[in-house]
């Protein structure tokens, strides 16, 4: 069985590279909070991509609710809360914020992955108890 | 893989706060640097200005220090004829250093210095993490 065509790994797997490619972002902004004329960036929220890729709930009635994705929290760009005179936008406490939420995340994805993994573990017989 | 690349722009940030702590260290060293011959100049105050550099091998943006560069302001002038440095006039020119703002500057790259060191801790609490699925 291949464990990609697995959907909670597949996802799992792809959050995690989300988180690490987040990291990556989020470390060059700080590494650059004195850098004249930089400006943060950040990567697009996770729940536009899982909506592309069409992962949300099935609706196979039209009563169904829409599953809800909450994108409110995550994606609303938050704007700089002030430019240096030498036009970097950097807030470091804005940026460090953004470092613990992806920390959180990676842990709870991580968590998930090995918890699930456990179930597997379980059916096969070698016993769930190293989670 | 992306972790590593955290760590090395950390890293990058680490480097470049340390070089700007080592030119607050030089200014405040020699604010009392003044010149030895009748109307020297004396230490002038350096600075430091940082930039994103582009690294090949890993694809992702770095920070350096672009310049250390000298501060243009004007020195200071004390009366003091008995000064080996004094002028015609009796007046020394002091450095333009004002510790206050080395200090200021000082506790701007310990903060940013902590923000690149708590990035770093955090990925590597990540890396671990990840390693840990495989167990």
């Amino acid at each position: 069985m291949d464990p990609t065509r697995i959907a909670l790994f597949d996802l799992a797997e792809r959050r995690l590279a989300w988180t690490e490619r987040r990291q990556a972002v989020l470390a060059q902004n700080i590494a650059n909070a004195d850098t004249p004329g930089w400006r943060p960036r950040d990567v697009a929220p996770f729940a536009a991509r899982v909506d592309q890729a069409g992962a949300g709930l099935a609706r196979t009635d039209p009563r169904h609710l829409v599953g809800t994705s909450d994108t409110s929290g995550l994606a609303k760009p938050i704007r700089p809360t002030g430019h240096q005179p030498d036009g970097n936008a950097v807030s470091l406490d804005q940026e460090l914020t953004k470092v613990a939420d992806t920390d959180t995340t990676q842990s709870l994805v991580s968590a998930i992955y090995h918890t699930y993994l456990g179930l597997f573990r379980t059916a096969i017989g070698q016993g769930g108890a190293s989670g | 893989m992306d972790l590593e690349k955290s760590l090395a722009i950390s890293a990058s940030g680490m480097q470049a706060q340390t070089t700007r702590l080592t030119t607050i260290a030089q200014n405040l060293a020699n604010q009392d640097s003044t010149g030895s011959t009748p109307g020297a100049e004396p230490y002038r105050r350096k600075t430091v200005t940082f930039a994103d550099k582009m690294d090949r091998a890993l694809g992702v943006e770095l920070v350096s220090v672009r310049a250390i560069g000298k501060d243009r302001a004007a020195f200071p002038m004390r009366y003091d004829p008995a000064n080996p440095a004094a002028d015609a006039q009796g007046y020394v020119k002091l450095p333009n250093v004002n510790a206050l703002v080395e200090l200021a500057d000082m506790r701007a790259a310990e903060r940013s210095y902590q923000a690149n060191l708590s990035v770093m801790q955090t990925t590597r609490g990540m890396l671990t993490r990840t390693i840990g699925m495989l167990r």
